[in-house]
């Protein structure tokens, strides 16, 4: 991170805090309700509400796989684990839940806000990084299709660095990425992708 | 007139660990009357008891009970791990001391409790390191679905892994389940070396029941060849499951009749032993100071300790000795003893197994 925090709006944001009935949902209720978060609360499951969810608060203890409406690890909202063993094993399931931040039990009057600024950031980094990530993978995905494409472009008589060149201009022209253009120009040039019906005379 | 001291006694005395809770409850007692008897103390002791009957949402009220309705600042009880951490917050608001005297699974050191049974460093551990050796590195772990089931069956699985072994499976029941079906085909199937036992209560009697029909089948499941090991069947709940704890393998640092335990021997288990110790270890600590009582743990473990003080003032663990013993004819019998070795919560001095030495090749 870097810069400055930027301090989220957090009046009217949505918490679901998933922890069997206690006193440390009492106490982070009343410390999330201070902050001006709704509180809403769920146990066992997690349920369509985390969906709906600004925070999550969960339940490292006694939390189990299945709870929540996503995959271990891909909330779409920023999660806090609510530890109160610190056996390792739990550790690890919180961490595989995707804990972007934690908050130790018991909860007594404090802790609630700084967890809820870092997790904040913790989850747009995690976006931001799952993001690129994925943009690269495409690119890696896409690479055979750009070698398919100046080889085709090629067969049209171009040497390769003219191929290349040319899909490059038809990239700029179309106003797509490199990849993109490269998957157009297979579509147009490729006998198999004529069998589609996807070739386009030009 | 001596002086009155409340102490606190929280053990469910019913519930799926009812035998436990009584064990200790039993020790703890007789710790009391021995000191009430003793002329040299200028206190009695008197219990101020509650019992959460297995309800774990009652532990944390009736210790608040305790403490707020009594002069009672000590506590001796609590056996599953999940009750301990119930409680302790009640015992940081309220200034208040527990002490616990049933094994567990580590990775705590709370100021405000002292832990007078083993922890993986003094039960666990050892026990795999001697029984791989001796039956094989092939595991099949089973426990209680509770932090006690799932960090003991963690560590048994990096302490195999790291000796070059391999897990087979690892299946769970809730409290009091005794649906040990599935348990028993998965081993039957995959035909582990060892099956390391981390359920509690009747999960556990039943799963021990099954295993005995399971070798009475094939012999191959026999405990001389398959052997179940626990960390926390003691003597005491072994009239529970009569002749289907044959051939158990347990460790702890008491078993009845080994010897080796500090004061007086005698006891039906190490958690009546454990126990007794606490309420013994808690009146050395007092050094004949009724008002020490009030004062927080911490205050107490402060030097010069009294002679016998096995606690250790920065864990509030005790130094315990390491014994191994299995079933036999109804009884523990010892087959391995180690001395007496710190306990280490957190398993920061653990350098993982003991590896051959390197030898010169020429």
């Amino acid at each position: 991170m870097s810069g400055r925090l930027q301090v989220p709006p957090l009046g009217g944001a949505r918490a679901l805090i998933v922890h069997r009935p206690h006193v440390v949902v009492q106490a982070l209720g009343r410390q999330l309700t201070a902050i001006g978060l709704k509180v809403d609360t769920a146990w066992p499951e997690a349920g369509a509400a985390a969906l709906s969810a600004d925070f999550v608060f969960y339940d490292a203890d006694m939390g189990h796989d299945g709870q929540f409406p996503w995959a271990p690890g891909a909330g779409p909202v920023p999660m806090i684990a609510l530890i109160g063993s610190e056996a390792p094993g739990r550790i690890e399931w919180a961490l595989r839940m995707g804990a972007d931040a934690q908050l130790l039990k018991p909860v007594g009057d404090g802790g609630a806000y700084s967890a809820l600024l870092i997790a904040r950031v913790a989850f747009e980094a995690r976006q931001r990084l799952a993001a690129e990530v994925a943009g690269l993978k495409a690119r890696i995905d896409a690479r055979q299709t750009v070698v398919h494409a100046v080889v085709l472009l090629m067969g049209q008589g171009r040497d390769e660095s003219t191929a290349f060149d040319h899909l490059r201009q038809l990239a700029m022209r179309w106003r797509v990425s490199f990849e993109a253009a490269a998957e157009r120009v297979v579509a147009q040039l490729d006998p198999q992708e004529a069998d589609h019906g996807r070739r386009r005379s030009r | 007139m001596k002086t009155r001291i409340e102490i606190g006694l929280l053990y469910s005395r019913s519930g799926s660990y009812a035998l436990i809770g009584e064990a200790c409850r039993t020790g703890a007692l007789a710790a009391m009357d021995e000191i009430n008897a003793d002329p040299a103390q200028p206190f009695t002791l008197v219990p101020v008891e509650r019992d959460p009957g297995g309800n774990i949402d009652l532990y944390a009220p009736m210790c608040e009970d305790i403490l707020r309705g009594s002069g009672a600042r000590h506590v001796i009880g609590c056996v599953t791990s999940w009750s301990r951490k119930e409680v302790i917050p009640v015992l940081e608001r309220m200034g208040g001391t527990l002490w616990y005297a049933v094994p567990y699974e580590g990775f705590e050191a709370s100021d405000h409790v002292a832990y007078t049974h083993a922890c993986p460093n003094q039960h666990l551990l050892p026990l795999l390191d001697w029984a791989m050796p001796a039956y094989g590195r092939r595991a099949y772990l089973v426990g209680s679905n509770y932090i006690w089931g799932w960090e003991m069956n963690r560590l048994a699985r990096a302490r195999v892994a790291a000796a070059g072994g391999e897990v087979l499976g690892e299946r769970y029941l809730p409290i009091g389940d005794t649906d040990v079906a599935r348990m028993i085909d998965e081993i039957r199937a995959t035909r582990p070396a060892f099956i390391h036992n981390a359920l509690i209560g009747p999960s556990s009697y039943a799963f021990m029941a099954a295993m005995r029909r399971l070798a009475d089948e094939d012999a191959r499941f026999a405990p001389d060849r398959c052997p179940v090991l626990s960390c926390n069947m003691t003597e005491c709940e072994l009239p529970a499951m009569g002749d289907d704890a044959a051939g158990l393998i347990a460790a702890g640092p008491y078993f009845r009749g080994a010897g080796g335990w500090p004061g007086r021997d005698g006891f039906g288990s190490s958690h009546e032993a454990a126990a007794h110790a606490a309420v013994h270890q808690l009146a050395g600590l007092l050094a004949g100071a009724p008002a020490r009582a009030s004062a927080p743990l911490a205050d107490l473990l402060q030097a010069p300790l009294p002679a016998g003080c096995a606690i250790d003032p920065q864990t509030h663990h005790t130094t315990l000795p390491v014994l191994i013993a299995q079933v036999k004819d109804g009884a523990f019998r010892v087959l391995s003893r180690q001395a007496a070795v710190a306990g280490d919560p957190y398993l920061a001095q653990d350098r993982g197994q003991p590896r051959p030495a390197l030898r010169v090749v020429s």
